[in-house]
């Protein structure tokens, strides 16, 4: 029954009128507005002046390689240079895929939804892009070009898997997984303990996409799941062992790009662990919500530099003798435990906003109770809180400044070797700080945008 | 399908510019203080980034039979110091303290190269090593009695003898440590520098205010910008200090005559095992050794002398002591990293100390660097 | 018609029965638990036997052997437990501040966020998210940097004096080192014990006006009450006591390298502060900001059709609803805020990490040291965590 309404009459205002209504509504705000705008303006002037003009950009110009990557050996350079692309690959198919589900999902429940566009793109991460447009200002060579155009052709390249069937979303997520796996060992190498990783994403993979579909599998799915996870790792080692690839290991990374991968590997391994602490802290048995209360509230309860000094200092000594971690994997498993309880309480917000009836109808179902967590309240309580974790990734890529404190070359301390320089030890402080500081706004701002936007469409998709 | 066809293609081709644009694009900074001839540090080779580096459990065995097996030497090192302990921007190390650590490596495993770095602040140097984050402190550590004991380090033979001293501006007109009272004094935390501050301050009854960094870069604008009075090091790291202030166009500097302590720097390990802390020693005075007997980097390899001592020292004869090291260990340090002089003139000479006259010179010039014979 | 099976003749398999795996499974989880403790305290046990260290906290009796920054009355030989002392205060002296900062900036910058003033809302939202996302020790180096160690001040021995235009002594000594500004001098500690004497007087009569509104509904101007009782009462035990508290003017000492009088302030502390101060500000303001949002719209609309001005509709309606969504929040800033003091090692403020950081480096234990550490922020948040339940209790129960 469509009756055709006119919308309701709102008066625009233009020119004079806004200048009234916004700048000068009363008394109070005239005054403040005729008090405010010459500040404004001056400095905005005297910033102009100072980023245009009169700022120093030579010391960000000189070391631009060494924010980027800080002491990264320079002869193994054409390891990031593979690792962005892949990385954007990746990143291209992951959100083709999700784009493409949400787009399923919105149809199947009858809401609008409008297609992911380049241009709606660049609108919401205008300040990541402003950054890199920065870079490549100060960038002195062709290459930073070449590498940037490819990586984002790239990721539209992966971002083409949406145009895939349904049936083929999976292998989309699986892909994604493989690439970053492929990213990550392009730089790290593929000696050592690398083929587990790559056997572990492959094993999920196989063991998500063998068997029937069926809520409660018979013993003969559990056994062709296991038979395809066993062939899949066994081929895994074999590639590895014929590939071999020193690699660098992460203890050899620094700048923006230690600082993006700690963020990015603290987040995806505090995942699991906080999962199953918010689990258990909500449990019914008294033990583990004990221990899993225990954990996160001592965890919660001191400073993320105490737990690096932690780590630094003693974290050895909780080890067998002649065990040796380097600095910066103890800094990484200090983020991740850091980050699995506050990713552990935001699981439990998300638990807490269930619904009890969703529960109970999975119980009226039959379902066991690890088939009611795993098929219907955790995929429900997760999508709640996605606006959270994204917040929690940015607090996390912020927090990695602390790592200056522990003398590690991350992006903000990359300064201290900038500045260690002969010809700027007393020049260009304030440049190279306005330049990290642009640079984690810029991420950060993006991000934030990213979560505010997701809150409210999941509001509105919330039935 | 055709919009990623061509997107393939359009990849394909961004990539294959960038490879070959790859490693064209060097920073053209000037600011390694890297002495000539350097040799580039080898990343352990095989270094995932999972745990344990392959160390066998120390079932009884000692650290140099570990060290041997691991195939490298964990040395700890400084990587902001001048003339001791850099990092270049390559990610490579040199540096006076850095070339002992390859002395080490050269002695106990035959090989320069096989040694890891691992950069430390001061805070941090002890807990290092005895936690085995390290096999052996290489970083212009002090030795003091409080470090063997209580902190579980046996230090070794001194290879830098210096002093604790106070530098100022020029234009304060300072000279004596009474003008500093209640002043803003800089020091570095964690180190000797600041216990002997507070211990020789406190001592005279003068009261002053420390101002506590972490490291130099922290440290040098407030200095600069008078944030601090003074600022209290290692004798020979004002030196170097004033040298490179006064060079960059800062403000004239003054070192006061008073020399606040005794700092003899040398290299450190755990306590409690005997035959590496042996062979670490042995190998570090063997570059003093051969600095005695005349020999450097270029000459030891083709001695045709007949003296027995150096006979000896150079192993020709097969003398083995029984310290766990190759006969021939002598041959392989000096001809990596030099003598003792040769590592001194390539890396301390250049921030502004001589060698002659200082107390690192030979003990038959008048200097301490006196080592027991290789017999 | 067969009878169906009584339940209580369907035995449950012992592996399915619900209240064994309970116990299994709480069993298990305290035995994984256990046994990973006991190998990691078993590695620490042997670890240190091999160095020959103690995990006793003996250390806490020794002498400190170095000096603290800015505090010239500690004496280096004074032992472990006093350095601790110190660094809890200037912990909370920091995270005092810092909250008092926040939450006025904050609010202002939070309200205005939502004004009608095209330009000082712009201004606002570009603070918050200025501040919100950029990581707080670069705010914090930044101040460091840009006020002091590279600022327009000169050293301490050349500081700016800034005095009340007729008078000798100075309002106010600006350098690139510490700033004074004016304290109090004197008081006994029988003056501070009549001052907390009144305080819970004005408690009390707060109490009793609220008392009295709820039996009998008279207005209880318990705001007023409250202030005035507790101004009386300072103003009787001034008087009383003779004059014992005076203005303390800053000046500087005989060799100008201290601050004599007032209260100096140091420049890690301020730029701890500040920085600090903002970044929680923008936090506070955006959190602020949602909770005003999240004031039903009819609530506006009813105080407008009641004839309430703005500033009535703010006082009465909107933010006593606003301030009850948004307390929790902002009680947890505040936590992060002291937590945040930590980095105060960043630019020498001696607060209890930079402390520990120092006592480490200088040779103490490194385990207890950090126990000591987190001990002394674990109170700090339960005790913030205890009175953010208590609050909540209070709201809970008043919106029944």
């Amino acid at each position: 029954m469509t009756a055709t309404t006119t919308p309701p009459l709102v008066k625009r205002l233009t020119g004079i009128g806004w200048v009234r209504s916004n700048l000068f509504p009363n008394v109070w705000s005239s005054i403040l507005t005729i008090l405010l705008l010459p500040v404004l303006l001056y400095s905005g002037y005297r910033a102009g002046l100072f980023l245009l003009v009169n700022a120093e950009w030579e010391a960000v110009e000189r070391n631009l390689t060494l924010f980027m990557q800080g002491t990264f050996p320079r002869d193994q350079q054409w390891r990031l240079v593979a690792q962005l692309p892949l990385f954007a690959l990746a990143l291209g198919a992951g959100l083709g895929t999700a784009s493409s589900s949400a787009q399923d999902r919105a149809i199947e429940a009858g809401l609008p939804h409008e297609r992911t566009s380049p241009i709606g793109i660049v609108r919401r991460f205008w300040s990541v892009i402003g950054f890199v447009l920065v870079l490549l200002y100060f960038a002195s060579t062709a290459n930073p070009w070449f590498v940037v155009l490819g990586s984002v052709l790239a990721f539209l390249l992966g971002f083409q898997i949406r145009g895939l069937p349904a049936r083929f979303r999976l292998y989309g997520w699986s892909l994604m997984s493989l690439l970053l796996v492929a990213g990550f060992q392009v730089v790290s190498g593929t000696t050592g303990r690398a083929w587990l990783v790559t056997a572990i994403v492959v094993g999920i993979g196989a063991w998500t996409l063998t068997g029937s579909e069926r809520i409660v599998p018979g013993w003969r799915t559990w056994a062709l799941k296991t038979g395809a996870v066993i062939v899949t790792s066994v081929l895994v080692f074999l590639l590895y062992s014929v590939i071999t690839d020193p690699g660098v290991g992460w203890d050899k990374w620094s700048g923006l790009h230690l600082t993006l991968w700690v963020s990015a590997l603290a987040i995806i391994l505090s995942f699991p662990f906080g999962l199953i602490m918010a689990l258990a802290r909500r449990s019914g048995l008294p033990a583990l919500r004990l221990l899993a209360t225990t954990y996160i509230e001592l965890i919660r309860g001191v400073p993320l530099i105490a737990l690096l000094f932690m780590g630094q200092y003693v974290a050895l000594f909780f080890l067998p003798a002649g065990s040796s971690l380097s600095s910066i994997s103890r800094a990484i498993a200090v983020f991740t435990l850091f980050t699995a309880a506050y990713v552990a309480e935001i699981v439990r917000g998300g638990l807490q906003s269930l619904p009890p009836g969703q529960t109970e109808a999975g119980q009226a179902l039959g379902l066991t109770p690890p088939s009611v967590i795993r098929l219907i309240v955790l995929p429900q309580a997760l999508r709640a809180v996605i606006p959270a974790m994204v917040g929690q990734f940015i607090s996390l890529f912020k927090d990695t400044s602390l790592l200056s404190i522990l003398a590690i070359f991350e992006f903000f301390n990359v300064r201290s070797l900038v500045h260690g320089q002969p010809d700027f030890r007393v020049v260009a402080h304030a440049e190279t700080l306005v330049f990290v500081a642009v640079g984690y706004w810029a991420v950060a701002f993006a991000m934030s945008r990213e979560s505010q936007r997701l809150e409210g469409r999941l509001r509105v998709g919330a039935a | 399908m055709k919009t990623t066809r061509l997107l393939a293609v359009l990849t394909a081709l961004m990539l294959v510019l960038a490879a070959c644009t790859t490693g064209g694009d060097t920073t053209t900074t000037s600011g390694s203080e890297e002495p000539a001839g350097e040799e580039t540090t080898t990343t352990a080779g095989g270094d995932e980034p999972t745990t344990t580096a392959g160390a066998p459990e120390p079932s009884g065995e000692g650290l140099l039979e570990t060290v041997q097996a691991r195939g490298n030497v964990l040395c700890g090192v400084n990587d902001v110091l001048p003339g001791f302990g850099v990092v270049n921007e390559d990610g490579t190390f040199s540096g006076f303290d850095v070339d002992l650590c390859r002395a080490v490596a050269a002695g106990v495993l035959g090989d320069p190269e096989a040694v890891e770095f691992v950069p430390l602040v001061a805070d941090a140097r002890f807990t290092a090593l005895q936690s085995g984050e390290i096999d052996v402190l290489i970083r212009n550590t002090t030795w003091t009695a409080t470090r063997d004991g209580q902190e579980g380090a046996t230090f070794l033979f001194t290879t830098f003898y210096d002093g604790q001293g106070m530098m100022v501006p020029a234009s304060t007109g300072f000279t004596t440590l009474e003008d500093l009272a209640d002043a803003n004094i800089c020091v570095l935390s964690g180190t000797t520098t600041e216990l002997n501050l507070t211990a020789v301050f406190g001592a005279r009854g003068i009261p002053f205010n420390p101002q506590v960094f972490a490291d130099n870069e922290q440290l040098r604008p407030a200095y600069e910008s008078g944030q601090c009075e003074a600022w209290t090091s290692d004798a020979s790291q004002l030196a170097a200090l004033k040298a490179t202030i006064e060079a960059e166009g800062g403000e004239e500097q003054f070192i006061m005559a008073e020399i606040i302590s005794k700092e003899p720097l040398g290299p450190a390990v755990r306590d409690g095992d005997s035959s590496w802390a042996q062979a670490v020693e042995w190998s570090i005075m063997a570059t003093v050794q051969a600095w005695e007997f005349g020999l450097d980097s270029t000459n030891i390899g083709s001695y045709s002398g007949t003296d027995p001592n150096v006979l000896n020292f150079l192993g020709t004869d097969g003398f083995d002591p029984g310290l766990g090291l190759a006969t021939d260990f002598a041959i392989t340090i000096i001809e990596s990293v030099g003598n003792y002089q040769e590592m001194y003139e390539r890396n301390i000479v250049p921030i502004g100390l001589q060698l002659e006259g200082s107390p690192n010179d030979l003990w038959t010039n008048g200097g301490l660097m006196y080592v027991p014979p290789y017999r | 018609m067969t009878t169906p099976p009584s339940p209580l003749s369907t035995r449950v398999p012992l592996w399915r029965d619900v209240r064994v795996l309970r116990v299994v499974g709480q069993v298990l989880a305290v035995a994984v638990a256990f046994l990973v403790l006991r190998w990691l305290l078993g590695n620490l046990t042997s670890n240190l036997d091999r160095l020959n260290l103690g995990l006793d906290f003996g250390f806490l009796s020794r002498p400190t052997q170095f000096q603290v920054p800015y505090h010239s009355t500690f004496n280096p030989r004074a032992p472990v437990a006093d350095m601790v002392l110190v660094g809890i205060k200037n912990t909370f002296l920091a995270g005092f501040s810092g909250i008092v900062i926040a939450l006025t900036v904050g609010l202002m910058v939070g309200v205005s966020r939502l004004s009608q003033n095209w330009l000082v809302a712009r201004l606002a939202t570009v603070f918050v998210e200025f501040f919100r996302n950029i990581p707080p020790l670069v705010i914090i180096i930044f101040f460091a940097a840009a006020v002091f160690t590279f600022g327009p001040f000169p050293n301490l021995r050349e500081a700016i004096l800034v005095s009340a235009p007729g008078s000798s002594s100075n309002l106010v000594i600006l350098s690139n080192d510490q700033w004074g500004i004016p304290g109090f001098a004197g008081g006994s500690p029988l003056f501070t014990g009549l001052i907390g004497l009144g305080l819970i007087l004005a408690a009390a009569g707060w109490l009793w006006r609220t008392r009295l509104n709820e039996r009998t509904g008279r207005p209880h101007h318990r705001l007023a009450w409250f202030l005035g009782i507790l101004i009386a009462s300072v103003i009787i035990s001034y008087l009383a006591l003779g004059r014992p508290v005076s203005m303390s003017w800053p000046a500087q000492s005989e060799n100008r390298r201290l601050i004599v009088g007032g209260f100096a302030l140091n420049w890690g502390f301020m730029s701890v502060t500040a920085g600090l101060g903002l970044y929680t500000a923008s936090h506070v303001a955006e959190i602020i900001r949602g909770s005003i949002l999240a004031v039903p719209k009819g609530q506006n609309e009813a105080s407008t059709a009641l004839a309430l001005s703005g500033f009535q509709r703010y006082r009465f309606v909107v933010l006593p609803q606003a301030l009850r969504i948004a307390i929790p929040p902002i009680i947890n800033q505040c936590l992060n805020l002291v937590k945040n003091t930590s980095l105060g090692t960043a630019v020498a403020y001696a607060e209890i990490a930079a402390l520990t950081q120092t006592s480490i480096g200088n040779g103490r234990p490194a385990l207890q040291s950090l126990i000591v550490m987190m001990a002394v922020y674990l109170m700090f948040s339960l005790s913030i965590s205890l009175l953010l339940n208590l609050v909540n209790q209070r709201f809970q129960l008043v919106t029944r």
